[in-house]
C-alpha cells in the first residue's frame, strides 16, 4: 500500500509535529507514503474567491504530478481534501474545463496533463477502509481513555464531493477507529460543527466563541482528548483554546490530538515521538502517550 | 383612526405564563445537540432541549396596523402571483397605502406550483403568432364559455406583461438573438409560453416579491382572513386573524383586491394544489354579494399519483407511458381509438374515472386508480426526461417506474370559477371597493377549460389591472366605511374563538373527520362525472356536514398560532365552496369542458350557453342560481375538436 | 413498522419533548407524519407546510439534527440513516420560534431588503420593450434564480448560530449572486457593497449551507463567486479579502504559505502587534519561527505562469 501524500502547508509549519507522527504512523503500519514534488498551497479554501480559476489550475497541477508518480493521493487535512476533491470533481465531469484547464498548464510549461487516473483519499478514510492495518498492531491499547471525536466539516461536507460511508449526516467511522484503538468514543454535541478557523481574522469574536464552546462540550462530555482529522481544526482548537475559554467564560482545558498521533500512542509511540511538546493546550493534562 | 382591534386575553389558569403578544416570549432553536442522536447514551440528553430565550416583538404586522391607525387605500388579499403584481401596480401611485395580506408567507402559494410558463403574444419566437390565434385558441380551449370581449383584452396585454417582468428580472429561458425563448403548449397554435426551466411560477412569485419588498411594499404576513366587514353598501375594511398573537384584527380600506387563489381542496387528496387553495376569498366575496361564477368548472388533470394527488406531468403520456387497468388492459384505445393516451386532459381523466366506476380500476375508496406503464419507455430515456416523474413516483408510491407501473388516477387541477370580475377593465365586481384577480376570479378567460400556460398570463394582467383599477378608485373616494360596525365584526369574532375552541371533545366530529366526509361526497358524487341524483345527494350530505361543523371539535384553544382554529375556518369556506360547485353543476344541465354530466353528456349551447351566478342570501345562508349570457364577439361557438 | 417521534413543542412560553407513536406508511414523508399526529392524535400540534411537492419551502423542519425538507423526505429514509425508529424534529435552527415548528421569517425577509433585492436594468432596456441576454448569461445566475426560501440553508449554519446580526442568511447571498451576475443589471456595484458590509467575508465555510440546500443550489458556492466579484469591481479593502489574497498571492511567492506573515498582510502590522501575546506564546512552543527562511517551490516559475495564464483565461470567458 503506497500512496502520494499531499501534505498541505500547515504540516510543513506550524503543524509540525502532525507530519513527524504521521511518518511514524505509516511507518509502523506499512502504509508507505512518498511526498509529491514540489506540490503547492491547495488554496486553503480561500484561492478559489480571489480566482476560481487560479486555484483551480494549481489543484490540476498538483494532482497531475501525483497522477504521473502512479499513486493514489493521501491528505491528512480536511481543507486540502476538500479542495483537492472539487477541483478532481470539476475537472472529471467537465470536459471544457479540463481542456481549458490542461492548456492553461501546458501554456505554462508544467510538463504533466490532467488525466483523472489519481483518486484522493484522507488518512483517516484509509484506516476505516482497511481495518486490517491495525490488526495485531494495537501494542497499547487506550482502555479506559475516553475521547471526543471532533471531525471538523470539510471531510463530511459537502456530500456529493465528500461522501465516505452510508451516510455524512450520520459519520460515526472516526467513532469506529477511536474503539479499534481501545479507547471510548464519547457523546460530543459539537462533533460535526465548525471550528471557525477559516474566518477566525473576519469575524474573531464569533470564532473564538465557538473555539469555546467545542472545547467545553468536549469536557462537558468527560473527553481526555479531542481527537480530530484536520490540522486546521486542531491550531484553532489548541492554540487559540485559552481565548475560547476566556470568550465563553468556561475552565476548560481539553489536549487536542491530530488522528495520526492519538493512532500512535495505541501503537505505543510516546509523546515525544509524537511531538506534542509542541501543543499549546493540554500540555499537563495528557494521561497518554 | 381608532383603535381597532380586539385582544383576546390569554387565560389565566392554564399554566403558562401570562404575556402580552408583545412580550411574549420566544425562543431561538440552535443549541440543540445534533450528535446525541446518535450515541445510544445520550438519549436521555434530547429530553429537554438546548434553546435561549428572549423577548420578541412581532414584525410580521406593521406596527400601524397593530394601533389601528391606519386606513388602506388599497389592500391586497393574498400573496399570489395576482395578489403581489396588483399591489405592484397599485403602489405606482405614490402617496397611496398600500399592503399585501396574507394566511402564509408570501411565497408560499399556489403561483409558486406552476410549471409551464406564461403565454402572452409577442412573436419573438413564432413570427406567426397574433393576439386573434392567442384568442382564438383561449376561447376554444375553454368550449365557448369565455367572454370573448374579456379573452381580447387578455389576450391584447398579456404580451406587454411579458415583457414587463423581463424589466423586473424575471429569469428568462433565452434564445440566440437575447429575446426571452417562447415554447408551445397544449392547445395553442403558436409557440407564446415564456418560462424559466419549469418553474416558472416559482420565478414570478419570487420577482414579484423581491418588487416588492424593494418598494416597501407592507406585508401583512400569517394573517388569515375571517370576513369582508361592510355597512350597508360600504365597503369597512376587513376582519382577520392574526396566527400570532391570536389578535383579531379589523384593518380599514377603501378598497380591497380579492387574490385568494382557487378551492382544489374541495378534493382534498384528490388535487395537486397546496394546502392553501381552500377559496377563502370566495366565500368572504360571495358573504357580501359577490356571486360566484361558474363554480362547478373544475379541471382534473388526469394523472395525479393515486396516493396523494401530486401530479405526474403530461410530459409521461408524450414520452409514450400506457394507462392500464387491473386487468391488464390497455383501455384508452376504447375511448379514443386513434390518439389514445395522447388525447386530451379531459377525454383521458374521464376515461380513467369509467374503468374505477365500473370495477376495472385498482386500489379503494379515495386512491383507488389505474396503472400508469412507463416500461414501454427505455430506462435511459426514462431517467433523461421523466426524471421529476421517477423521483415522485419513487418517493410517494414507492414504486420505481422503470421496474414496475405506477397507481394513478384524476386529480383536481384548476378552479376556473370564481367571483365574479364585473369589469375586466379594472377588475371591479359587484360590490364598490371591491376587485379580485387571478384565480379565485372568474373574468371569465378560462371559459369551462383552461389551456395551458395561461393562468400565469391572467394572474398578471389582471393582478396588474385590478391594482390599476383599486388605485384609480382609491383616489376619487374618501373612506366611506363605518369603524364602529368593524370595531362590532372584530368582537363577534372574539366571541366565535373563543366559543368554538374551547369545545369540549364529546361535542363531534373532529374537523379532519367532516372533511374527509366532505371529500367522499365530492369526488364521488360532484366530482369527475356528474349526474342529477348523485349532485342532488352531495346536496344533502353537505347540508348534514355542515350542521356537524357546526358544532365540531376544534381541540385547541391557544391564541398562539392556532392552526387547528385556523383549519378549522378553511373547511367552513371548503363546504361553502362545495355547496356551490354541486349547485352550479346541478344547474348546468349539459357536458362542457371541465363539467362532465353523464345524463347529459353534450354541449348544449341553446340553453347554456351561458355563466352560472350562484348567489349566497345574506339571511337563509341558501344558494340561489342565475344566470347571466356569455359573450361572444368574433367566433361563433363550434364543436371543439382535436 | 412502528416509529417514535420526539417533537420539539413551543406554546405560549412553555417548552417540553412530546412522544407519539405512528405506524410507517409506504411513501409516508414526515410531513405525512406530522400530519397524521396532528389529525389522529393531538390537534395542538402546529407547523406550516402548503404545496407537499417541494416548491413553496413552507415546510423545512429539523430531523435528528438537520434540516429537511419535510414534505419531501421519507420518515423510512431516515431511520435508515440513522439507523433507528426515533426521529427527533425541531423546528429550524437560526430562527426565532413563534410555537412548536413554526418559525419567525421576518428577520430574514428584513435581511434580504439589505441587498436591494432587485435588478437594475441597463438603460438601452426598458418596460415595453423588455430586456436582452444571451442563453450564455442565463446559464452564469440561473441556478441561483431557484432558491425557494425553506431556510434550511441557515438551519445549521455555524456562523449564523452565533451571530446573526453581522451576517446574512445563506440564501440572501445565493439570492445576491443571482443578481450580481445577471447581465441585465446595470452595475452590481451596489449590491456587492452591501454584502461586504453585510458579513461577505464572515462565513465560516463550514458548508452546512450546500449539505443543506433541498435544491442543490451551493450557498457556500455562492458566496465564493460573490467574493471573486468583489475583487473586480475593487471592494477588497477588508481583512477577509486580504487575507484570502494573501494566501493567493502566496501561491505564486513561493508555492506555500508563510504562516508568520499572512496575520500582518491580512490585518495590517499594528493589528498584527495586538496579537503578539499570542505569537509568543506559539514561538514558545515552535509553532512559530519567524527566524526560518520561508522555503521557495523549486517551480516556482512555472506555478507563476499558471496562475497568470489563469488569471488571462479568466478575463477573456468575461
Amino acid at each position: 500500500m503506497k500512496y502520494a501524500l499531499f501534505p498541505g502547508c500547515v504540516l510543513e509549519g506550524a503543524a509540525a509535529e502532525a507530519y513527524t507522527s504521521l511518518k511514524k504512523v505509516c511507518e509502523k503500519l506499512n502504509i508507505g507514503i512518498e511526498e509529491i514534488p514540489n506540490w503547492t498551497c491547495c488554496g486553503a479554501s480561500h484561492a478559489q474567491g480571489v480566482n476560481d480559476l487560479a486555484a483551480l489550475a494549481v489543484n490540476a497541477r498538483n494532482i497531475s504530478i501525483a497522477e504521473h508518480m502512479g499513486l493514489d493521493i493521501m491528505t491528512v487535512c480536511n481543507t486540502c481534501t476538500l479542495q483537492l476533491r472539487v477541483a478532481k470533481k470539476r475537472l472529471d465531469e467537465d470536459k471544457a474545463l479540463r481542456e481549458k484547464v490542461n492548456k492553461i498548464l501546458k501554456d505554462s510549461g508544467h510538463p504533466y496533463e490532467y488525466k483523472g487516473t489519481s483518486k484522493v483519499t484522507h488518512f483517516l478514510w484509509i484506516l476505516d477502509e482497511h481495518p486490517e492495518l491495525l490488526k495485531g498492531k494495537v501494542e497499547k491499547p487506550l482502555s479506559g481513555v475516553k475521547v471526543a471525536a471532533y471531525y471538523g466539516c470539510h471531510i463530511l461536507r459537502p456530500e456529493e464531493v465528500m461522501k465516505h460511508g452510508e451516510s455524512n449526516q450520520n459519520a460515526v467511522y472516526m467513532e469506529n477507529l477511536i474503539k479499534a484503538l481501545g479507547a471510548e468514543p464519547v457523546p460530543f454535541s459539537a462533533s460535526h460543527k465548525c471550528c471557525g478557523f477559516h474566518a477566525q481574522l473576519a469575524a474573531e469574536h464569533d470564532v473564538l466563541t465557538v473555539t469555546g464552546q467545542i472545547v467545553d462540550s468536549a469536557d462537558k462530555a468527560e473527553a481526555a482528548a479531542i481527537v480530530t482529522p484536520c490540522p486546521l481544526c486542531q491550531m484553532q482548537l489548541d492554540m487559540y483554546e485559552p481565548e475560547g475559554r476566556d470568550a465563553v467564560g468556561s475552565k476548560a482545558e481539553v489536549p487536542v490530538l491530530h488522528l495520526q498521533q492519538l493512532v500512535g500512542f495505541a501503537l505505543g509511540l510516546s509523546k515525544a515521538d509524537m511531538g506534542f511538546d509542541r501543543h499549546v493546550s493540554g500540555q499537563k493534562k495528557l494521561k497518554i502517550g | 383612526m381608532s383603535f381597532l382591534h380586539v385582544k383576546l386575553g390569554l387565560k389565566v389558569e392554564k399554566e403558562t405564563v401570562s404575556l402580552t403578544s408583545n412580550e411574549e416570549e420566544y425562543y431561538m432553536s440552535n443549541g440543540i445537540s445534533r450528535r446525541t442522536f446518535l450515541m445510544g447514551a445520550a438519549a436521555a440528553g434530547v429530553a429537554i432541549a438546548a434553546g435561549t430565550y428572549f423577548s420578541w416583538n412581532g414584525k410580521n404586522i406593521p406596527e400601524e396596523v397593530k394601533k389601528g391607525d391606519v386606513t388602506y387605500d388599497v389592500l391586497v388579499i393574498g400573496s399570489g402571483g395576482a395578489g403581489m403584481r396588483a399591489a405592484l401596480a397599485a403602489a405606482e401611485n405614490k402617496g397611496l397605502k398600500v399592503a399585501v395580506m396574507t394566511k402564509l408567507q408570501p411565497t408560499r402559494s399556489a403561483s409558486t406550483m406552476a410549471q409551464g410558463g406564461m403565454n402572452g403574444v409577442t412573436k419573438v419566437t413564432d413570427k406567426e403568432d397574433s393576439v386573434e390565434s392567442h384568442m382564438f385558441d383561449t376561447i376554444k380551449g375553454g368550449d365557448y364559455l369565455c367572454d370573448q370581449d374579456a379573452v381580447e383584452y387578455f389576450a391584447e396585454n398579456a404580451g406587454k406583461n411579458i415583457y414587463e417582468m423581463d424589466y423586473m428580472g424575471f429569469p428568462y429561458n433565452r434564445q440566440k438573438d437575447g429575446c426571452f425563448h417562447q415554447r408551445k403548449m397544449g392547445g395553442h397554435a403558436h409557440a407564446r409560453a415564456s418560462y424559466f426551466e419549469d418553474r416558472a411560477g416559482h420565478a414570478m412569485v419570487h420577482t414579484l416579491f423581491e418588487q416588492c419588498l424593494n418598494h416597501g411594499i407592507d406585508f401583512i404576513s400569517e394573517c388569515i382572513m375571517l370576513e369582508i366587514s361592510m355597512n350597508g353598501d360600504n365597503l369597512n375594511g376587513v376582519i382577520a386573524m392574526d396566527m400570532r398573537s391570536g389578535n383579531i384584527l379589523g384593518i380599514p380600506a377603501k378598497t380591497i383586491i380579492i387574490a385568494t387563489g382557487g378551492y382544489g381542496r374541495a378534493y382534498w387528496v384528490r388535487t395537486s394544489n397546496p394546502y392553501s387553495s381552500t377559496g377563502d376569498g370566495i366565500v368572504a366575496g360571495m358573504n357580501v354579494g359577490i356571486p360566484f361564477k361558474d363554480p362547478e368548472m373544475v379541471q382534473f388533470h388526469p394523472t395525479g399519483l393515486s396516493a396523494n394527488g401530486v401530479l405526474l406531468s403530461e410530459s409521461s403520456r408524450a414520452e409514450g407511458a400506457i394507462l392500464v387497468n387491473k386487468n391488464g388492459e390497455r383501455f384508452m384505445a376504447k375511448y379514443a381509438p386513434e390518439k389514445k393516451e395522447l388525447a386530451t386532459r379531459d377525454i383521458v381523466a374521464r376515461a380513467i374515472a369509467t374503468e374505477i366506476e365500473e370495477g376495472r380500476g385498482i386500489g379503494e375508496g379515495i386512491r383507488a386508480g389505474v396503472y400508469m406503464d412507463f416500461r414501454p419507455i427505455p430506462p435511459e430515456r426514462i431517467r433523461e426526461r421523466l426524471g421529476q416523474v421517477w423521483e415522485l413516483s419513487k418517493r410517494f408510491a414507492g414504486v420505481d417506474i422503470t421496474k414496475e407501473p405506477v397507481p394513478i388516477s384524476p386529480t383536481c387541477h384548476y378552479s376556473m370559477g370564481g367571483l365574479e370580475m364585473a369589469d375586466f377593465h379594472t377588475g371591479a365586481s359587484r360590490v364598490k371597493g371591491i376587485y379580485v384577480a387571478g384565480e379565485c376570479s372568474c373574468v371569465s378567460v378560462h371559459g369551462a377549460n383552461r389551456l395551458g400556460a395561461n393562468s400565469l398570463s391572467e394572474v398578471l394582467v389582471f393582478g396588474h389591472t385590478a391594482g390599476d383599477g383599486a388605485a384609480a378608485f382609491a383616489k376619487s373616494n374618501n373612506y366611506a366605511g363605518s369603524q364602529d360596525k368593524l370595531a362590532e365584526d372584530c368582537s363577534r369574532w372574539k366571541d366565535t374563538f373563543e366559543e368554538v375552541t374551547n369545545r369540549r371533545r364529546t361535542v363531534g366530529k373532529t374537523v379532519p373527520e367532516i372533511r374527509d366526509a366532505m371529500v367522499n361526497t365530492m369526488w364521488f358524487k360532484a366530482g369527475v362525472f356528474r349526474d342529477e341524483q348523485h349532485l342532488t345527494e352531495a346536496s344533502k350530505e353537505l347540508e348534514a356536514l355542515e350542521k356537524e361543523y357546526s358544532h365540531c371539535y376544534v381541540g385547541d384553544n391557544s391564541h398562539v398560532f392556532n392552526t387547528a382554529f385556523y383549519q378549522y375556518i378553511e373547511l367552513g369556506n371548503l363546504l361553502q365552496i362545495s355547496h356551490a360547485i354541486v349547485q352550479g353543476a346541478l344547474a348546468r344541465k349539459e357536458s362542457r369542458g371541465g363539467h362532465s354530466r353523464r345524463d347529459y353528456p353534450k354541449r348544449d349551447d341553446k340553453n347554456f350557453l351561458k355563466h352560472t351566478l350562484i348567489f349566497k342570501d345574506k339571511k337563509t345562508g341558501k344558494y340561489r342560481a342565475e344566470y347571466k349570457d356569455v359573450v361572444i364577439t368574433k367566433y361563433q361557438p363550434k364543436e371543439r375538436k382535436y | 413498522m412502528d416509529m417514535n417521534l420526539k417533537i420539539h413543542r413551543f406554546v405560549e412560553g412553555k417548552k417540553w419533548v412530546q412522544d407519539y407513536k405512528l405506524t410507517v406508511k409506504t411513501g409516508m414523508t414526515v410531513l405525512e407524519a406530522l400530519t397524521e399526529v396532528k389529525e389522529k392524535q393531538d390537534p395542538t400540534l402546529s407547523f406550516t407546510c402548503s404545496c407537499r411537492s417541494s416548491i413553496c419551502g413552507a415546510c423545512a423542519v429539523r430531523v435528528n439534527g438537520n434540516a429537511e425538507l419535510s414534505c419531501e423526505v421519507l420518515v423510512e429514509t431516515l431511520m435508515k440513516r440513522y439507523k433507528t425508529d426515533t426521529l427527533v424534529i425541531e423546528p429550524l435552527g437560526n430562527f426565532k420560534v413563534i410555537r412548536d415548528l413554526v418559525v419567525d421569517w421576518d428577520p430574514k425577509y428584513a435581511t434580504i431588503k439589505k441587498i436591494k433585492p432587485v435588478i437594475e436594468p441597463k438603460k438601452e432596456f426598458s418596460l415595453e420593450t423588455g430586456c436582452k441576454q444571451s442563453p450564455e448569461e442565463f446559464n452564469k445566475f440561473k441556478k441561483y434564480a431557484k432558491c425557494i426560501l425553506c431556510g434550511s440553508c441557515v438551519s445549521e449554519c455555524n456562523k449564523s448560530a452565533l451571530n446573526q446580526e453581522d451576517f446574512l442568511s445563506p440564501f440572501v447571498f445565493v439570492k445576491a449572486e443571482r443578481l450580481v451576475a445577471d447581465s441585465r443589471n446595470r452595475s452590481p456595484q451596489e449590491q456587492l457593497k452591501a454584502i461586504v458590509e453585510a458579513g461577505l467575508w464572515r462565513c465560516f465555510n463550514c458548508q452546512e449551507c450546500t449539505a443543506k440546500c433541498p435544491k442543490g443550489l451551493d450557498p457556500a458556492g455562492a458566496i465564493e463567486k460573490l467574493k471573486e466579484s468583489t475583487f473586480a469591481h475593487k471592494l477588497d479593502d477588508n481583512v477577509g479579502a486580504r487575507h484570502a489574497k494573501a494566501i493567493y498571492d502566496d501561491i505564486s511567492d513561493s508555492g506555500t504559505l508563510d504562516e508568520s506573515k499572512l496575520n500582518i498582510k491580512s490585518e495590517g502590522l499594528i493589528m498584527a502587534a495586538l496579537r503578539a501575546p499570542m505569537a509568543v506564546r506559539l514561538m514558545r512552543t515552535g509553532k512559530m519561527n519567524p527566524m526560518n527562511g520561508h522555503p521557495v517551490n523549486p517551480e516556482i516559475e512555472t506555478i507563476r505562469k499558471i496562475v497568470k495564464n489563469a488569471e488571462a483565461a479568466s478575463k477573456e470567458a468575461e
